[in-house]
């Protein structure tokens, strides 16, 4: 009997009736049936790869809201099903016990963090930036007029005080709201690791 | 790939690649890289495509290569001239393509001259070009003038042949240590094969010259006639899971998403920003202004144009020069979400500096990366940093539901798999909930700084919705309040009735979520699936590939039918989506002729002309400035790429030793080495295992355990010079510092001469830094700050340094 990597699923509720029915003896199903036991139960939630360029398709194995196993999506065009060893790595992320879980400050001169709740960190982050905002806004650019000569002042709106680096790890949706947010600041100094 | 096609894109998709005849992958290491590319190129070679590969080491890549070439690092420019040269010469372009689809007959003006390593209009005291003498002889209606033939003297075609007539093969050998006739054999079997691409990624942008590397690829491409077709094209193989999203959505100083310029301090009004960037503008800044103030933005109010910040352009705040901004103290608040540039930045004693000069750093990452902990970093005291830091935990890509857009332009959606952990949030919350606070900060005031922050619109709901603000994206019908279905119907919509937030993903969700279409069908078997997730724009798989079709908008590859002209429907049809600007309009009109409509002439750009398109032949009686339609996209460092040594360079520019290094080239770093002191030439690279900065991967244990720390590869002849074998520990130092890692010898690198000089190049990887499950040294300790000055690109590519035993 051929199991191939697609024929598992299929196989899944065969070998299941297959055991029922007292036939457990071949390798081959007993081998698909383990496969099978592993996912029982999962819920199959198509995805994409978070490393390269590629938007390669994943398929993630959901079991009591933790990633239990994930693979290639056949479906998808770009990859039909393969990953590359740093794709099929993503598991260890979801269920690191090295991922920072809570929001966190480090106070001006201090050698440790403190957990702060997210209410806090927010609020320190919001007042910082009106401080920020209010403190370094720069209403008008005063420059020499480039026909003229003569010294001209324009309203440029801008905040001068402060940065923001985005990410080409984000999603489009939270890179569009990082643009959105630094525009509606008023700073313009927003880049990112696509620069370099 | 901008200032030549006119959309800064990967042209053709990962499953094109199949189609390809031949392959030139140079700059690109994609078998570690982006290892799915070679599924694809593996698949066109079982059909018997030849592969080339140009590279400082022999990669994975190249070990698939029918042809193998080692290049001195930064000196593409040089080998792929003598290819222009050679097309040119032997006149293997294609002819129909470079008349209708090129600008090789337009009339460059009589005031542009390249001269001994300048062009014309350079400024020595500025280091930067005016660019009035790149521009075309104009007609009265303002238009280019045309040449009869391509050996009119002022001919575009004329200037190219000119300006390469100097880059022999014999040159390029000198240059580059690539033998003149391994350039040679590279020119005859690229221009064979039809189609033919090129790949590339960071190893061409990470120069100095890096925009010009590239323009270098667009010519050849449009000789040849490769671009707009199946198994053609230029491949940017971009680095990140939405770098080309992130692109879109405008993370960058100089634009505002969909590539609509940022505005600048001295549009004063909506219209001064059209006369500087044209009409073609005017629907998609107001549509993002309606997207963003929604009926706070009025014909009246100037759709709220005001309420924008403008930039200074005298200011270049490009990510390198941010932190040398940042240093001077000019920041107080950085917010800093899923980069570690404390790992990345090249010469980065420059990021340690001035994250200490910040009052505060705000950081979200799914780990505690370097750049959140700068503050303990060996050697560091923390009393002595006064910078408060807020770290936000991260939720992973599976913990939220959103989209990302590949290299191929296919924007993919999502759904959220898994739970956040903990108590990490998507940014799109932090986002979401931060500026609610700020906004209730300001409630009530009536400053009219503050008008731009209350009279946003922001409501994507109390649990913040990705969909709701993909749905911006795609865009509404104001009048309605409807998502617009497509972005046919956003292009109709008057000025003004129409909002979308990013005018290149209109349509996305205007018929159902279409980045989560799953369908998988592929009935043309080019590849295309069009019917899977969404490509911008317009669901158009191939760009500009109005060029695979003749002047009768026939396909003039009968094996790879991408559009064509139906005569008796009147319409284009086509396995592809159609990049024309109105499908009704046949090939003998003229909107029909447009093969690279997003340039101001309509036709690819050999040659990268200042031009603005239809300014009125007469100045208009208001006495206003005109407004035109579209400016043309410029290299700030020349119409034509011309070969410059890196800023660190063992050798002087045998073309012209006057100007031995780009001209225009911004240099931040202070030090810099010579090569009495630095004799070899350090390139960087990535490695399978581990990813960018390492943030994600030096975190994951297995990918530890397989690429446990950095290393410095070396040539054979190099480790008996200096007395090592393989994993003695050696120092590397460059003018700016030094590092110790484990010395891997290997075949892959080979010695090599250099106008007639023996030269060795050392490769490093850069992932490491000194924290994380698998710490190491940071290779940008020694790399060098250069930029390219168009693109602000480092030039991680290249630098000087010495390697000795570690003892």
């Amino acid at each position: 009997m051929d199991v191939s990597r697609r024929g598992f699923f299929k196989l899944s509720g065969l070998s299941i009736a297959a055991l029922a029915a007292g036939l457990g003896f071949d390798p081959a199903v007993a081998k698909a049936k383990g496969y099978a036991l592993k996912l029982e139960g999962t819920k199959k939630i198509p995805s994409i790869c978070h490393f390269c360029s590629g938007g390669c398709g994943m398929l993630l194995y959901v079991k009591e809201g933790k990633l239990i196993h994930l693979e290639g999506d056949p479906d998808h065009p770009t990859n039909e099903g393969t990953l590359c060893p740093k794709a099929a790595s993503l598991l260890s992320v979801a269920n690191s016990p090295d991922r920072v879980t809570k929001p966190r400050r480090r106070a001006p001169g201090a050698d440790k963090w403190e957990d702060i709740t997210w209410e806090e960190a927010l609020d320190i982050v919001a007042k910082k930036t009106k401080e920020v905002r209010d403190a370094s806004w720069q209403a008008a650019d005063q420059i020499a007029n480039a026909k003229t000569g003569l010294p001209e002042s324009l309203a440029v709106n801008r905040v001068e005080g402060i940065a923001f680096l985005g990410s080409a790890e984000v999603d489009n949706e939270e890179s569009y709201l990082i643009k959105k947010f630094c525009q509606l600041i008023g700073t313009p100094y927003n880049e990112h690791q696509a620069r370099i | 790939m901008s200032p030549s096609f006119g959309r800064g894109a990967m042209t053709n998709s990962w499953s094109d690649l199949k189609n390809a005849e031949v392959f030139l992958i140079a700059g690109s290491n994609c078998a570690e890289n982006h290892p799915i590319a070679m599924k694809w190129i593996n698949r066109a070679k079982e059909n018997g495509a030849k592969i080339i590969v140009v590279d400082p080491r022999f990669t994975r890549t190249a070990s698939k290569a029918d042809i193998f070439a080692q290049i001195r690092p930064g000196t593409d420019i040089a080998y792929l001239g003598a290819i222009i040269n050679y097309i040119i010469e032997q006149k293997l372009y294609d002819q129909k393509y470079v008349l209708n689809y090129t600008n090789a007959l337009l009339k460059v003006s009589k005031d542009y001259k390249s001269e001994a390593g300048l062009f014309s209009g350079y400024d020595a005291k500025t280091r930067k070009y005016g660019t009035a003498s790149w521009g075309y002889q104009l007609g009265p209606d303002q238009k280019p003038l045309k040449a009869e033939s391509i050996e009119d003297p002022d001919s575009v075609f004329s200037k190219l042949k000119s300006h390469y007539s100097r880059y022999t093969f014999d040159t390029a050998e000198k240059i580059s240590g690539i033998p003149a006739a391994k350039i040679k054999e590279i020119a005859e079997v690229f221009c064979k094969g039809k189609p033919a691409s090129i790949l590339y990624a960071l190893g061409m942008t990470q120069h100095t010259t890096g925009v010009q590397g590239i323009r270098a690829y667009a010519i050849i491409q449009l000789l040849l006639g490769n671009i707009g077709k199946a198994g053609g094209g230029i491949n940017a193989l971009r680095g990140e899971p939405n770098v080309q999203g992130s692109t879109d959505m405008a993370n960058l100083v100089s634009n505002l998403p969909g590539y609509l310029p940022h505005p600048i301090n001295t549009d004063k009004t909506l219209r001064d920003y059209l006369v500087r960037n044209g009409s073609f503008f005017e629907k998609h800044i107001v549509a993002q202004l309606k997207a963003w103030f929604g009926e706070n933005a009025t014909k009246d109010n100037d759709y709220g144009f005001s309420y924008l910040p403008k930039t200074n352009p005298a200011v270049n705040a490009t990510m390198v020069k941010l932190f040398e901004m940042m240093n001077k103290g000019q920041f107080k608040l950085l917010f800093n979400v899923g980069s570690n540039s404390l790992v990345s930045i090249p010469d980065r004693q420059l990021v340690r500096s001035a994250l200490t000069k910040l009052d505060m750093l705000v950081v979200s990452d799914l780990f505690e990366i370097e750049t959140a902990q700068f503050w303990r970093e060996p050697g560091v005291n923390p009393a002595d940093i006064k910078t408060e830091v807020i770290m936000f935990p991260a939720a992973f890509v599976y913990e939220k539901a959103g989209s990302m857009s590949n290299s191929s332009r296919w924007i993919q959606w999502k759904d959220a798999a898994l739970e956040p952990l903990g108590e990490s949030l998507p940014d799109l919350d932090m986002l979401d909930h931060l500026f609610k606070k700020i906004r209730k900060l300001y409630a009530g005031s009536t400053d009219v700084k503050d008008a731009p922050i209350l009279k946003a619109r922001w409501d994507y709901g109390e649990h913040t919705s990705a969909l709701k603000v993909l749905q911006e994206l795609s865009g509404y019908d104001e009048t309605t309040g409807k998502l617009l279905p497509t972005i046919g119907d956003y292009l109709k919509a008057p000025i003004g009735t129409a909002s979308t937030g990013c005018w290149i993903y209109a349509g996305v969700t205007g018929n159902g979520n279409l980045a989560a279409r799953r369908n998988n069908a592929d009935p043309s078997g080019l590849g295309l699936f069009k019917d899977w997730s969404f490509a911008w724009p317009g669901n158009v798989r191939i760009l500009y590939n109005r060029a695979s079709c003749d002047e009768l908008g026939q396909p003039v590859d009968a094996k790879r039918k991408l559009i064509w002209w139906d005569e008796a429907a009147k319409v284009w049809a086509g396995n592809d989506g159609g990049d024309l600007v109105d499908k009704t309009k046949g090939p003998d009109t003229p909107e029909g002729k447009l093969s690279f409509r997003m340039n101001p002439e309509g036709v690819g750009r050999l040659f990268a002309a200042t031009y603005m398109s239809g300014l009125p032949a007469e100045a208009p009686v208001d006495g206003l400035p005109a407004i035109g339609i579209r400016p043309a996209g410029l290299c700030v460092d020349g119409p034509l790429p011309e070969f410059y040594e890196p800023t660190e360079s063992p050798t002087t520019n045998i073309l012209h030793p006057e100007v031995s290094i780009s001209p225009c080239a911004l240099v931040v770093s202070t030090q810099i080495g010579k090569s009495d002191k630095f004799p070899h030439v350090l390139t960087t690279y990535g490695v399978v295992e581990h990813f960018c900065a390492g943030g994600i991967t030096r975190n994951i244990p297995w990918l530890n355990e397989i690429m446990p720390e950095p290393f410095a590869e070396i040539s054979k002849n190099l480790a008996a010079k200096i007395k090592v074998v393989e994993g003695d520990m050696v120092e590397v130092s460059s003018a700016r510092g030094k590092i110790t890692v484990r010395a891997l010898v290997t075949d892959r690198l080979q010695s090599y001469k250099v106008n007639g000089k023996d030269t060795e190049t050392i490769g490093m990887p850069w992932s490491w830094g000194f924290a994380s499950l698998s710490p190491g040294p940071s290779t940008n300790e020694i790399t060098i700050a250069a930029l390219d000055p168009g693109a602000g690109t480092p030039e991680y590519k290249v630098c000087l340094v010495d390697i000795r035993r570690a003892n």
